[in-house]
């Protein structure tokens, strides 16, 4: 598979759990997604626990909104009737289904691409040039960011000023570990903005390493794709 | 427009957004938090209106497609909700810079300008974003302004009234905090790096 | 053939540097600290070499690490002499005519470092220039020497000027300790050892086998997976009570800052140790000890300064005597001579006056100048 099939991929399957209205269509096109998922003959099992992951909290918590509080659907709000916790159970039971399709969507693309770097995934992508380079660079970025969230840690325990311990007085200085973290960031960014990069024309190092051409899509693109495809119409016309 | 400061500057600010606004969803408290990269673009861009715009603009859609394949999945579909927020910030924000990194800070006019400009943005953003949360969330986004949603729905408003009355109510307060942590990151921020950021000079021969 | 650009600091051997480097360019760059070795671009050390990596490039490679055995791993997670050590890498895979280093050499330790200007002097059969500015080293041999004698009194330091006050800093006893980082292998195991107040301890070991780590559990930054600390025989767990024994400057300067400026900086921690019962010397204290080490003002932008000017400073909260023990990592870093030897002598006089002093360094001139004893890390344990 390539990177451009698993975005393809990717975006069908988004989009026929958007317009799946109704808990029959997303668990087909759940369904489609783990068939995707078992296709990589990965494991899959860290995907679907880290998508869980993201929806649990969401659903427990809509549960105590909707289902606890609220108590009836948005359409029966809409239509001013009295409404009912069921419908509000289903309404929830959608909204979560189709979060956890995305999220597990996304992971089970990755799954497709075992051991391959950000860099080498971005550079097969069908993309202008400069959007490639500005995802690389804010990934790179966001790497950076946490080692100096790492070092700000180690700044403010070795001064004294927070503990290794979670403690809500950890909370407080909350806005130097901010301040902190930023301004080393910019000091690194300075550095290489004035010096690395313009001696070494390193950018342009980085658009050879991302450009050339994409690799076309394959058999399994086109395979994913119409599988897809037949799970979004399928929702569509449930609908 | 886009030089490779600039480019950087884009780069930084996404991933501020993308790293504070996910600790804050995670945490589930009823403010978000994940747009000060966004101002702070504006900030740092100004006086270079449209640069500004464009910049911010890019840093935020670029925090919320990353945060949406990587732990937020609502967060992309408020892209216009960015675009907002960019041009409130490049356009009324930035007016503020030279109070920002004033020195000593001079507090009352700090305050006040923060406290506007956040207000503004908020109820913006609190209008924009409104109708995504009602028409493709159904009111509940997975943030913690959710229960705001709930309380006015329990009052009896009808669902988009309720989206709008708890944005309402919880941006211009989220925003007003966004607003004071990106002025604050500016007027740290050292000059070197503000310098970079200037428009390219053009050569005029 | 390879040029060695020497001088004082302050006498414009970086922008000469540079100089040299832009009329070469594209040239390869590595600056100071880590994050200056390295792209920036790369979110693995196998991206990393990919950016740089040449098809065209015949030169043999340097590898003096397992470079496919670190390919999943992110840069920022290497050691400092480890990024230095990665850079080379890069270089040498590269098709660049043109290296300059900026005292980036002087976190090597000496295998590393020897190994290094080793490859950098045969740049004349691989195709290569090299320009160096080194602190530690004399011109190599069969490298041109280009001295600069220019210099400024801006950062001008005293560090003859600095005295502590007495101090009785208790003994730091290291019981059982092991430590492992999260799905890592073992850096140490069941570590014994006494670090005795009035005396200096200088760690030493290859980069990356874990002198930093072993800062960071006595700071309490990092919690051990077995073992104990004790302060004068008690219980002491920093990684739970915080952090109240230790005064760390850390490798890069960067790292330790607490504000934007130094009186934001210095506030913060006061207000801080306040709650240990641990008192600062005063703001005018502070300033007078600032001034001998540069900077004339409190209110100073900390990232404002030049880089050299900033390790110095971070010079300060150690030399300021506020806490029993003084934590030093690779202090000397882009440091000329005579401010490493007058470094030195500030560090004896504090553990003249009772004070304890753990330091890392590869610079052994540097070492020899203060009476300590040396604590060597090798397979997972510490040899005194």
């Amino acid at each position: 598979m390539t990177p451009n099939g698993a975005v393809i991929f990717g975006f069908v399957i988004i989009a026929g759990a958007l317009v799946a209205r109704d808990v029959v269509s997303l668990m087909v096109i759940l369904a489609i997604t783990l068939i995707f998922a078992f296709g990589s003959r990965q494991r899959i099992w860290s995907a679907l626990l880290w998508s869980t992951g993201i929806v649990l909290p969401l659903a427990l918590f809509m549960g105590l909104v909707w289902i606890g509080i609220v108590g009836r659907a948005p359409h029966e709000i809409a239509a001013n009737v009295e409404g009912s916790r069921a419908a509000a159970a289903v309404y929830t039971a959608v909204i979560c289904l189709r979060l956890f399709i995305i999220a597990f969507a996304i992971q089970a693309a990755f799954l497709h691409f075992p051991g391959w770097t950000p860099l080498r995934f971005v550079a097969a992508l069908t993309a202008p040039q400069i959007a490639k380079k500005l995802l690389v660079l804010t990934l790179s970025l966001i790497d950076t960011i946490l080692q100096a969230v790492d070092r700000a840690r180690t700044a403010l325990i070795a001064a004294g000023i927070i503990t290794r311990r979670q403690s809500w007085r950890n909370l407080r200085p909350g806005w130097i570990l901010v301040q902190t973290v930023w301004l080393t960031v910019v000091t690194i960014a300075i550095g290489r903005t004035r010096d690395k990069w313009p001696v070494e024309d390193t950018l342009a190092r980085l658009d050879r390493t991302l450009g050339g051409a994409a690799p076309r899509l394959g058999g399994a693109d086109f395979a994913w794709a119409a599988l897809a495809i037949a799970g979004a119409a399928m929702a569509l016309g449930m609908r | 427009m886009f030089t490779t400061p600039r480019l950087v500057a884009i780069a930084l600010c996404a991933a501020l957004n993308f790293a504070i606004g996910n600790i804050v969803y995670l945490v589930k408290l009823p403010i978000y938090l994940d747009s000060i990269g966004t101002i702070l673009c504006a900030l740092l861009i100004f006086p270079d209106r449209f640069a500004a715009i464009a910049c911010a603009f890019i840093a935020g859609f670029i925090g919320v497609i990353l945060s949406g394949l990587v732990i937020n999945p609502f967060l992309p579909w408020f892209t216009l909700t960015v675009l907002a927020i960019a041009l409130v910030s490049a356009l009324l924000t930035a007016r503020a810079t030279e109070t920002f990194r004033a020195r000593p800070l001079p507090v009352p006019a700090f305050a006040g300008k923060v406290i506007l400009y956040g207000v503004i943005t908020g109820v913006v953003s609190a209008i924009v974003s409104a109708p995504v949360v009602v028409y493709l969330f159904g009111g509940v986004t997975g943030s913690g302004s959710a229960f705001v949603v709930a309380f006015f729905l329990k009052t009896g408003q009808q669902l988009m009234n309720s989206a709008l009355l708890s944005g309402l109510a919880t941006d211009p307060i989220d925003k007003t905090l966004q607003v004071l942590l990106a002025g604050l990151l500016y007027r740290a921020t050292p000059r070197e790096f503000i310098a970079m950021l200037a428009p390219p000079v053009r050569s005029t021969t | 053939m390879g040029e060695f650009i020497a001088g004082a600091n302050f006498s414009g051997r970086s922008a000469a540097l540079m100089a040299r480097l832009r009329e070469r360019a594209p040239a390869f760059f590595i600056g100071p600290y880590a994050e200056a070795a390295l792209s920036g671009l790369s979110s693995t050390v196998a991206d990393e070499i990919a950016i740089y990596r040449s098809a065209n490039s015949s030169r043999p490679a340097f590898a003096p690490l397992d470079f496919p055995a670190y390919a999943a791993r992110k840069p920022p997670t290497l050691s400092g002499g480890e990024q230095v050590l990665l850079a080379l890498h890069c270089f040498s895979r590269s098709d660049y005519a043109a290296i300059g280093i900026d005292t980036a050499l002087e976190q090597l330790d000496p295998g590393n470092r020897d190994g290094a200007l080793a490859y950098l002097s045969r740049g004349a059969a691989h195709g290569f220039t090299a320009a160096l500015i080194d602190n530690r080293l004399a011109c190599p041999p069969g490298w041109a020497s280009h001295e600069l004698t220019g210099t400024t009194a801006d950062f001008a330091c005293d560090l003859a000027a600095i005295h502590a006050a007495p101090r009785a800093a208790p003994a730091i006893g290291v019981h059982d300790l092991s430590f492992r980082y999260p799905g890592g292998r073992d850096i140490f195991r069941d570590v014994d050892l006494l670090l005795e107040p009035g005396r200096a301890y200088r760690l030493t070991g290859p980069n990356g086998i874990g002198k930093t780590t072993l800062i960071k559990l006595l700071a309490g930054v990092l919690g051990p997976t077995a073992g104990a600390l004790t302060l004068d025989g008690g219980a002491y767990a920093p990684w739970r009570s915080g952090n109240r024994v230790f005064a760390l400057a850390t490798q890069n300067p960067d790292h330790q800052w607490c504000g934007a400026t130094l009186a934001e900086d210095l506030a913060r921690r006061r207000a801080a140790l306040a709650r240990h019962s641990v008192s600062l010397p005063s703001d005018e204290e502070l300033a007078k000890l600032a001034s001998c080490l540069g900077i004339r003002s409190l209110d100073q932008h900390l990232y404002e300064l030049p880089l050299v000017a900033r390790k110095r400073l971070s010079w300060l909260w150690p030399l300021a005597g506020a806490m029993p023990w003084i934590m030093l990592d690779e202090p000397t870093l882009g440091q000329d001579r005579p401010t490493r030897a007058a470094l030195a002598d500030a560090i004896g006089r504090l553990t003249a006056q009772g004070h304890g002093a753990l330091f890392v360094t590869h610079d052994d001139a540097f070492a020899a100048r203060i009476d300590h004893r040396p604590l060597r890390l090798a397979n997972e344990t510490v040899l005194s």
